[in-house]
């Protein structure tokens, strides 16, 4: 019925596909689009360049990088030993020497192995001496394929909270593209948690201009509605827009906000639709507990108050790690009809 | 015949007449500060905390001394007297440790958490160690990319010899013939813990080998041992042929940390030590013994070093507080906090 249940042995990109190319009327994979970004950006700026576990003559693990090292060389992505701390010490030490540095992470679980010089170094550096460090950390990230507690992690809120790292969580091709784009022009530490479900699974028209670019900060509603605002990001955007499409059969409403960005928060956005339909469904993949879901939910319950007719109800997973069979992922992650669910409540309030 | 006698000499010194003087006011500087800073410390006159490098300013003086202005330094909280051999000017250091504007970071670090990026080309040191061991990898990656002849260096202590990251530079360096300089400033203790607690082999310069870099282990009490091996290391650096591991040998003549009494360190450990292994005192008679300065020149070294000391301190007194509100500045580029000149309306009396 869903995509979740259509994914195959492999799905957490151990040895996946050729990436592909772009469909003939313009169509591009989220994965297509995020390659074009680094690609194009390249190209345009001979300081970028790209470092990482495999990312040469592999490709990546997820091929986001297959064929660059043919066109950009090995100096320009750059094989690492497995040595996460040093693959961000270099990323930081060759930003303050002016380049461009762009460290893939196979897997954004892996980030946590270099994360002391994530969170006390390349957050750091700035704010305490004025070195600018125009670092892209990216990697895939999130569950619903099946790859268990080290391959499934969303670990958004470990780097939103440590204050000097933008942290960026795109759901739509288009989106990923430019928000990539904007991340390697971006002066400051930029972290782009790539979803590994939407890779292959979600496609669209993406631009083709070479300077298209999507800000970051800035939330997208991507449904329009009147009833219930459902504040997410991730692969939970498309969760939410098939529950809205199943919801709206039944006569309600649904505003979907997507924040695109998740540290800093674009609170505004989330407030003019709370202000719009006063019912807030916050759903994230990350833990509920003090994650990027309890902030949303505390910045509504603070500035939108008075505008509320029900408590902002909130879905997200328990703080534990996410196990591996299909009935327990499941269970874990918040689900189509689990958003159906929780906007029914809402409604009924 | 006094000609020939003359050049012999002059041959033997490693460096001109002027660079030994100077290293010989660093060497006295770096001294005379951390005594200073010790003292007011104590007398509850100087806030924050103090790490002294006592002991141990031949490695930190010696190693910097063969780097040009262009390459690259990468310090701990126990180096600053590499720093001020790197070019740290001792009034901006002073107001660093008072926390006041004019300080490196702004007030936004204290004392030897200090660095100068875009002056004297140094680390702004952060705690966790050896956290910029990777990130001197990262600098080094830059001069090679580029083809420059710029040099890194990377320094700390034993203790964080230990740590995986230290390792994972070493590894990453010889990977990429990285034109950087390894120094462990190895004082004997990781705060309290002593070397065979810290490492099963009986050196770190052996380590080396199982990277595939050279590895040298040096007197720290010999501050021209020191550059000797530091000048063989930046020069193979810069001219494509790799990194290298540098062990100096000292001992911490004081505790971690100025709380820290280091009663752990056996007395006559310390005694040899001080006795036999003073780089300063070791320099000094070297400079007197050739002839290249008197006890009166040293005595007006003295007086220059108390002289500026109390300049930088009198200067740190009248920086101003950092205002406030600059406290939530900074974090990005794009607020220009650092670009622009900080807000100068903060207290000059402690708050």
């Amino acid at each position: 019925m869903t995509a979740t249940q259509k994914v195959e042995a492999g799905a957490a990109g151990h040895g996946a596909e050729p990436r592909g190319k772009r469909t003939e009327d313009g169509q591009a994979t989220y994965l297509i689009a995020i390659a074009e970004a680094l690609w194009e950006e390249m190209e345009r700026d001979e300081r970028v360049y790209c470092l990482g576990e495999d990312i040469g003559a592999y490709g990546g693990a997820f091929k986001v990088t297959e064929g660059f090292i043919e066109r950009f060389g090995p100096e320009r992505v750059m094989d690492t030993p497995i040595a996460e701390e040093t693959i961000v010490g270099l990323a930081i030490g060759s930003a303050m020497e002016g380049m461009r540095p762009v460290a893939e992470f196979q897997y954004a679980d892996f980030m946590s192995s270099g994360f002391d010089m994530i969170t006390t170094a390349l957050a750091r550096v700035h704010y305490r001496s004025g070195v600018p460090l125009p670092v892209v950390l990216r990697g895939p990230s999130g569950g619903y394929v099946r790859a268990s507690s080290f391959h499934s992690t969303n670990p958004e809120p470990w780097y939103a909270h440590a204050g000097g790292i933008k942290v960026i969580c795109p759901a739509f091709p288009s989106d990923a593209k430019g928000l990539m784009k904007s991340a390697i022009r971006d002066d400051n530490p930029c972290m782009v948690l790539e979803h590994k479900w939407i890779y292959r699974r979600v496609k669209e028209h993406v631009p083709e201009d070479p300077d298209f670019l999507v800000p970051i900060g800035k939330a997208d509603v991507k449904r329009e509605g009147t009833d219930v605002s459902v504040i997410t990001y991730g692969a939970l955007v498309h969760k939410t827009l098939e529950a809205a499409e199943a919801l709206e059969r039944r006569g309600m409403s649904i505003e979907v906000v997507d924040l695109r960005t998740v540290y800093p928060l674009d609170e505004e956005a989330i407030l003019r639709s709370i202000e719009k339909t006063s019912r807030a469904l916050v759903v994230s993949e990350s833990y509920r507990y003090a994650g990027i879901g309890a902030e949303v939910s505390a910045t509504i319950a603070q500035r939108a108050f008075e505008h509320l007719d029900a408590p902002v109800e909130r879905l997200s997973p328990p703080n534990m790690p996410i196990p591996f069979s299909p009935t327990l992922e499941d269970a874990f992650l918040p689900q189509v009809s689990d958003i159906e669910a929780a906007v029914e409540r809402l409604s009924a309030w | 015949m006094a000609t020939d006698v003359d050049a012999r000499t002059q041959s033997a010194r490693p460096l001109p007449e002027a660079e030994l003087e100077r290293m010989l006011y660093l060497l006295m500087l770096s001294r005379y500060f951390d005594e200073r800073t010790e003292a007011l410390y104590r007398q509850g006159r100087l806030p924050g905390a103090i790490y002294s490098g006592r002991g141990q300013e031949g490695t930190h003086v010696g190693v910097v001394f063969p780097l040009r202005p262009q390459d690259s330094l990468f310090p701990t909280h126990r180096d600053l007297s590499a720093q001020l051999a790197k070019g740290l000017d001792l009034k901006r250091v002073m107001a660093q440790f008072w926390g006041r504007i004019d300080g490196y970071t702004r007030g936004r670090d204290g004392n030897s958490h200090i660095g100068d990026w875009f002056g004297s080309r140094t680390w702004t040191v952060m705690s966790h160690l050896p956290i910029a061991y990777p990130v001197a990898c990262g600098a080094a990656l830059a001069y090679q990319r580029r083809g420059q002849d710029t040099v890194a260096m990377g320094i700390c202590g034993d203790g964080a010899t230990s740590n995986g990251r230290w390792h994972e530079a070493l590894n990453t360096s010889a990977i990429h013939r990285l034109p950087v300089v390894w120094v462990v400033n190895n004082n004997q203790f990781a705060y309290s813990t002593p070397n065979p607690l810290e490492f099963g082999v009986p050196t770190i310069a052996e380590r080396a080998d199982a990277y595939g870099m050279p590895g040298v282990r040096v007197d720290g009490g010999n501050v021209l041992e020191v550059y000797a091996a530091a000048k063989e290391a930046v020069d193979r650096a810069r001219s494509g042929e790799g990194p290298t591991l540098i062990e100096s040998v000292s001992l911490r003549w004081r505790g971690h940390a100025g709380h820290d009494p280091a009663k752990y360190v056996p007395k006559e450990l310390l005694d040899e030590y001080m006795a036999s292994h003073d780089p300063v005192a070791n320099f000094q008679d070297w400079m007197l013994a050739e002839g290249l300065v008197d006890q009166d020149g040293i005595a007006q070294l003295d007086s220059r070093i108390q002289r500026e000391f109390e300049e930088g301190y009198e200067f740190a007194q009248s920086s101003p507080y950092p205002e406030p509100e600059d406290a939530t500045k900074g974090l990005w580029v794009e607020d220009g906090y650092w670009t622009s000149e900080p807000g100068r309306g903060g207290p000059t009396e402690a708050p």
